[in-house]
């Protein structure tokens, strides 16, 4: 079990939060806040960096569609960069690769 | 007093004259001691007792000296006690001390206790008399009868807190129960067994499965894995169990039941909370003649349904791109369909089998390959014995669960066997 941290950081295209650890039932509570204090600008995307992402259980999943949601509300977009490959396996199997833009790394997902 | 410098006296004898000022008699250090003494012959019979120990008998020394022996000053109890133990033990030893136990006050009262004794001898060595001293153990009592109160009352919580939380697991166990049907229906035709596991006893699991006729003819089941844990995971359960059972009778076309509770779950849910589930719904529609059953059924993101054919092969029933039911207002989900002959079984599993952490360091996972491999070594067995097998696989993958698993296999039996539906 790897705890969870979480980095903030702008970019030209809007906010990049860098996951690192396992996002699962116990941890998730800490990315829902993060996401919950950030404030979205119409046409401004999120990215979510998920290099450093050692395990995401489905409690990991809801939040990223919560965050897909919330963005969704604000008018603006959402990317996933550096998927682990479990992680998008997972996302395939259950048809979230249609409704995810998914980048190979955070530089190519904020790319305006 | 010998603060300033020598004196005569302080020099001669300083313990002396400190004795001299505050203890001038014996006698009297004697009779109010702040403990009780006592002398009785051999016999018990009391030939000197102190004042202080009288002040708290309520006697005259005239009453007592000569008249009472020890154990007439004691209570039942003690006196007993004194007769089987404090006694023979005195007697034996020749002294004894620290015994709890109380005595009668002239008013009715008693006192808590603690006694000491000693057997004075003569000169030869025969024994002469018994000294005794007697402290009150009033307060030492209140102590031990609070230390007594605090550690009942620790007792107490502790019990309290046991029964709460059996009645709390009664209450998960009877939730639990109504979020899985208690036994699948016979199907004629067919054989149908499940298997329902929690990773953990106190929590709620948010997978489900379910078996139950659409009409005379078609039968619907279901299996599924609702995101999430907890309290919140398990009445989402219970409104997708309702929903796809209600749907079914509506319109049994799978993909028709997802799209509902894909309506229902999403207007239901929205937001920050969004609440979602993966499932495979499917109808058995039983061939008049043939033996052979049609199975159809659609996925929403959830893992390929297994199936186990009678010639010993085993594959995955594939419904690529259905989406996870609940996530978007409109979603896709794929529908396909086979036909169960005689020996085939259809096994259904959530993703608590497929996500089990294995190998030392718990951090490889099962996997659908390892689980595809296994099924073929199954592959012609009947539903029971397939169940049977992967219960033995959860039992071997132990602490690797982290998720609930949910199992529910059907098949047409091979000729000759029984059908059989079970649990």
């Amino acid at each position: 079990m790897n705890p969870l941290s979480i980095t903030t950081q702008d970019a030209t295209t809007g906010p990049v939060l860098e996951i690192f650890g396992d996002l699962d039932y116990t941890t998730v509570g800490e990315l829902r806040e993060r996401l919950t204090a950030l404030t979205l600008r119409p046409g401004q995307r999120l990215v979510l960096d998920l290099a450093g992402m050692t395990f995401c259980d489905s409690s990991g999943i809801t939040a990223l569609i919560a965050a897909r949601n919330q963005t969704h509300a604000a008018h603006a977009d959402i990317a996933l960069a550096a998927v682990p490959a479990h992680t998008l396996r997972v996302l395939r199997m259950v048809g979230l690769d249609q409704i995810f833009v998914v980048h190979p790394d955070s530089d190519a997902a904020t790319r305006p | 007093m010998c603060r300033n410098g020598p004196e005569p006296d302080c020099e001669k004898a300083p313990a002396a004259a400190f004795a001299a000022l505050l203890e001038d008699s014996v006698e009297e250090l004697y009779e109010n001691a702040p403990c009780g003494y006592l002398s009785t012959l051999m016999d018990g019979t009391i030939a000197k007792i102190n004042a202080t120990l009288l002040g708290w008998l309520g006697l005259e020394a005239d009453a007592v000296v000569g008249r009472m022996r020890f154990a007439d000053l004691l209570t039942v109890g003690g006196k007993l006690y004194h007769e089987t133990h404090f006694a023979p033990l005195l007697r034996m030893r020749g002294e004894i001390s620290g015994i709890a136990l109380e005595i009668k006050q002239a008013g009715g009262g008693r006192i808590p206790v603690l006694v000491s004794s000693v057997v004075k001898n003569g000169g030869n060595g025969e024994p002469l008399l018994i000294r005794t001293t007697v402290f009150d153990a009033r307060d030492r009592r209140a102590y031990e009868r609070e230390l007594l109160r605090a550690r009942r009352a620790a007792e107490q919580a502790h019990e309290q807190a046991e029964a709460d939380r059996a009645r709390l697991q009664d209450a998960l166990a009877v939730l639990q129960q109504s979020l899985l049907p208690a036994t699948l229906p016979p199907v004629p035709g067919v054989e149908a067994a499940a298997h329902y596991r929690t990773a953990s006893p106190d929590r709620l699991g948010g997978d489900f499965y379910d078996l139950f006729a659409i009409d005379g003819r078609r039968f619907a089941f279901f299996l599924g894995d609702v995101c999430g844990k907890g309290p919140q995971a398990a009445a989402v359960t219970s409104l997708i169990r309702y929903t796809l059972r209600a749907a079914a009778l509506h319109d049994p076309d799978p993909v028709a039941a997802l799209t509902t509770l894909n309506h229902l779950l999403h207007e239901r849910y929205t937001g920050d909370d969004p609440r979602y589930c993966t499932a495979i719904f499917g109808t058995l529609e039983p061939g008049p003649t043939t033996g052979e059953v049609t199975v159809r059924i659609a996925s929403g993101g959830h893992p390929p349904a297994l199936v186990l054919r009678a010639d010993g092969t085993a594959g995955f029933l594939a419904t690529p791109g259905g989406l996870l039911v609940g996530v978007l207002p409109t979603a896709p989900f794929t529908a396909t369909a086979t036909t169960l002959g005689p020996g085939d079984t259809l096994v259904l599993y959530t993703d608590g089998l497929t996500e089990a952490r294995t190998g030392e360091d718990r951090t490889a996972l099962y996997g659908d390959e390892a689980l595809l491999a296994f099924a073929a070594g199954h592959a012609g067995k009947a539903p029971q014995a397939v169940i049977r097998a992967l219960e033995d696989l959860l039992d071997d993958l132990g602490d690797g669960l982290d998720d609930d698993t949910a199992l529910l296999a059907i098949g047409v039996p091979a000729p000759g066997t029984q059908s059989r539906t079970a649990t």
